[in-house]
């Protein structure tokens, strides 16, 4: 019964999402005479982005891009279905749900690309030469400082834990995390925490779920509700979101646990049925490059494998020497995640412990 | 003519042939096994995910589950490469989770619990198969349920090139030194045969002994050969030999009859142009006893040359014999002839008989067609040599002629007739004396034939 619900509120919510496909699709003319038009979908917000096609029209001034957004979902629904029908669907495609592009990959709908700018990908961030990892974002704690006092600022995912348990009246109802029945980057993080080999994060979800814990589909909406002080704590947000926001907003503060971090990098993808291949490898290309990962290291994404952490983040110096970082490999073991019996089951545990033992508040919300 | 290819080139190609086939032979069993190994190594991670996974087959809630373990993906994932196929069935035959149309190729009620990997083909790519059976015995799920992975086969292709180029590398280093070594082989075994011909090639022609060179025995039959003919050649050789001193010495009985019967004819009782006649049938029968003389003499001397163990002798005894037999009593006394001998007498080693023969020939010569009123003949020594030097006035032969002057029945246009076969038995006798027979140039005082012998260690007393 809960899965009908569910399903048909997925269902709902792609439909709607759907209908706004076109809203959400923007063009950037060719500066000079048009030479090519390259269509990238993408699940990364356009704001972030920007820069970094802005700079490649540079670079290309004759290439039209169209930059159409949706959720990761709704993105992997739509070219697995283009895949299977042999229709091209965009020219590269961008995701944070790289569980997703390694299933299309694996299904045989990417194309293969080398070249002197992806031998420089790391080898976790690179499978088959078809899906690359072209970020490195980990999985950070939010929280407004004037809502959570300093003392209680958590620094471990077991400090959230007990936090929670020990301060539940006065943070009941006010910690966010991914809704991961809608968010596949929710989904694939909490995946990896619950791969963890200590037992922390069924204790900090038994916590959250008594904190009554609330679930979203996206991490900007969590951190806006931070910023505004509806939440106090944001869960597993997305480093990048988080501390473009924590610019825009003082009061938002950002912690890099130091018990693990799990590091995300978002995944990009050729299409095997593209038009124009070479112009989404010629992008790959530069979001690869020197160039376009130091655009997106001082305009987007803020935090890179190799140099220290951002201004005003709290956390170890150097995540990769402490070696408290954990980037999810982009390789077949994905495909576990992706396994739709697996994510069904792993769903329907998370939503019992989290969701139903707040039912019918979240629903309310 | 056809050239017939060279031993070592008949060798070589038919060993580079073998060496070939061999290697082809060496890389195609290096593949097999290569891929063999390849298929054995990953077939082993394929058979260990489908054991993974399907132990992770539960039943919950009266409901088969399957929660497919991470650990079985990373496993494939050592072969980086690969793409990784699998599905899950129930106890109905309904696919649980995976790829709804991935099919075994052992069909599913004979799939045991462990089965081997298995080549097959998902979506038109070959791939390795592997499938595990699960049986349940739930009360509320009971039958049986399988896992079917499968994998590509970029991994196993990889290793089984690499693999395959190493050994191929191998087998070449080896076949190009097993050919090199051939090589050397065969031209060191080939060597005899190189020296055999070398030492047949510089006999001397007239040396008509067996070969005595060291050869391996398969060579044996063809110095055998050599011999066996050197032998059946040299018996012609003696035969004709013995024939022609047979025929001088059956025509000499009668030429001196005939001789004498000319004598006794006496040209007086004949007219002027008769008496003509007569003395040139005198002349002719006088040259035609000389030359049969000498052809006796050359037989004679290359049987001795042969048969005759040579003994230490003193040059100038023989020499002056010599020199008396060849001056008839009736020489011309206008001639001065003179005899000219060191006081220590060189010795040599040589046979008596025949050396006579050579110095009264050439002594014969100088006086037949050479001297007009000088003749000396020198014996003299130097450390090494002894000489007899036979000198004349006469307008002896111009060095052009020289060599055509040793030769047999040789004539030459400033003489009359043949100057027959006097030099060449000179010759013969230096040579089987290691001596030589040469001619000094007319200078002012005359012409010089000169017979060296090597002289005798210690030979003069």
């Amino acid at each position: 019964m809960i899965r009908i619900i569910l399903a048909s509120l997925v269902v709902a919510f792609s439909v709607s999402l759907a209908k706004a496909a076109d809203d959400d699709k923007t063009v950037f003319p060719a500066s000079g005479v048009e030479t090519g038009r390259l269509t990238i979908y993408s699940t990364t917000d356009l704001v972030a982005m920007k820069p970094l096609i802005e700079d490649f029209q540079k670079s290309s001034p004759g290439i039209t891009i169209n930059y159409i957004e949706y959720l990761t979902n709704e993105l992997n629904s739509l070219a697995s279905e283009a895949c299977r029908k042999g229709e091209p669907l965009g020219d590269l495609l961008l995701s944070s749900s790289v569980d997703q592009l390694v299933k299309l990959a694996n299904d045989g709908c990417a194309t293969a690309h080398r070249s002197p700018e992806t031998a420089r990908v790391a080898e976790w961030a690179n499978w088959r030469d078809e899906v690359f990892g072209f970020t490195y974002e980990p999985a950070v704690f939010v929280y407004n400082n004037r809502l959570v006092p300093a003392n209680e600022v958590p620094r471990t995912h077991v400090e959230l834990a007990d936090l929670l348990r020990e301060r539940l009246d006065y943070y009941r109802g006010r910690v966010g995390t991914y809704d991961i029945r809608l968010s596949g980057i929710g989904y694939l993080l909490a995946f990896n925490d619950a791969r963890q080999t200590t037992t922390v994060f069924g204790r900090l979800l038994e916590s959250m779920a008594r904190a009554a814990a609330v679930a979203r589909c996206c991490t900007g909406e969590i951190i806006e509700e931070v910023a505004k002080g509806n939440l106090y704590i944001g869960y597993n947000m997305l480093g990048s979101y988080a501390y473009e926001a924590a610019l825009r907003h003082p009061q938002l503060r950002i912690v890099v646990p130091r018990d693990y971090t799990l590091v995300l990098s978002r995944g990009a993808l050729i299409p095997k049925a593209a038009k124009q291949a070479e112009l989404g490898a010629q992008f790959l290309d530069f979001l690869l490059s020197e160039r376009g990962q130091a655009i997106a290291r001082s305009n987007a994404f803020y935090f890179t494998e190799t140099g220290g952490l951002p201004p005003d983040v709290d956390g170890p110096q150097n995540m990769k020497e402490s070696g408290i970082a954990q980037p999810i490999r982009i390789g077949p073991a994905l495909l576990a995640v992706q396994d739709r019996a697996q994510r069904q089951q792993f769903i329907d545990d998370w939503s019992q412990s989290l969701i139903e033992l707040n039912s019918p508040d979240w629903t309310r919300e | 003519m056809r050239r017939e290819p060279s031993l070592f080139a008949r060798l070589a190609r038919r060993i580079s042939v073998v060496l070939g086939i061999g290697a082809a032979l060496l890389v195609t069993a290096a593949w097999y096994y290569a891929e063999t190994a390849a298929n054995k190594a990953y077939d082993r991670l394929l058979v260990g995910a489908a054991l993974q996974m399907s132990e992770s087959l539960a039943v919950e809630d009266g409901i088969l589950t399957v929660r497919l373990p991470t650990s079985a993906f990373e496993l494939l994932g050592l072969a980086e490469r690969d793409r990784i196929f699998y599905r899950v069935i129930n106890t109905h035959g309904e696919t649980l989770t995976g790829y709804d149309d991935l099919e075994s190729p052992v069909p599913l009620d004979r799939i045991e619990d462990v089965s081997n990997a298995e080549e097959g083909f998902y979506k038109g790519e070959p791939v390795r198969i592997a499938s595990a059976k699960r049986v349940l015995a739930d009360p509320a799920v009971s039958g049986e349920a399988f896992v079917i992975v499968a994998q590509t086969n970029e991994a196993r292709s990889a290793l089984t090139r690499e693999l395959t180029l190493r050994a191929t590398i191998l087998v070449l280093v080896m076949s190009l030194l097993a050919f090199v070594g051939a090589m050397l082989a065969i031209r060191y075994a080939l060597q005899p045969v190189e020296h055999l011909g070398t030492a047949v090639r510089r006999r001397d022609p007239h040396d008509l002994t067996p070969v005595t060179v060291d050869v391996p025995r398969e060579l044996d039959p063809f110095v055998g050969s050599i011999n066996h003919f050197m032998g059946r050649l040299n018996e012609r050789v003696d035969l004709l030999q013995r024939f022609i001193a047979d025929a001088a010495h059956q025509i000499r009985t009668p030429l001196t009859a005939l001789s004498a019967q000319i004598d006794l004819l006496g040209g007086d009782k004949l007219d002027k142009a008769g008496r003509q006649h007569y003395e040139r049938v005198q002349e002719r029968a006088g040259e035609l006893a000389r030359l049969t003389n000498q052809l006796l003499s050359h037989a004679m001397v290359i049987h001795r040359a042969d048969s005759v163990q040579l003994e230490p002798i003193s040059l100038v005894d023989v020499a002056r014999r010599a020199y008396r037999a060849a001056i008839p009593i009736t020489v011309d006394p206008d001639i001065v002839i003179s005899f000219e001998a060191p006081d220590e007498r060189p010795f040599v080693l040589g046979d008596a008989v025949s050396l006579r023969e050579a110095i009264v020939n050439v002594i014969d010569n100088a006086l037949r067609h050479g001297a007009k009123h000088r003749l000396e003949v020198r014996v003299r020594a130097n450390d090494a040599e002894a000489f007899v030097e036979v000198e004349d006035d006469g307008p002896g032969i111009p060095p052009e002629g020289w060599e055509r002057a040793t030769q047999r029945f040789a004539t030459s246009k400033s003489h009359e007739g043949s100057s027959g076969l006097g030099f060449a038995i000179a010759l013969e006798v230096a040579k089987a004396h290691g001596g030589t027979l040469s001619f000094r140039a007319r200078d002012e005082r005359g012409f010089t034939v000169i017979l060296a012998l090597p002289l005798l260690k210690g030979g003069t007393s």
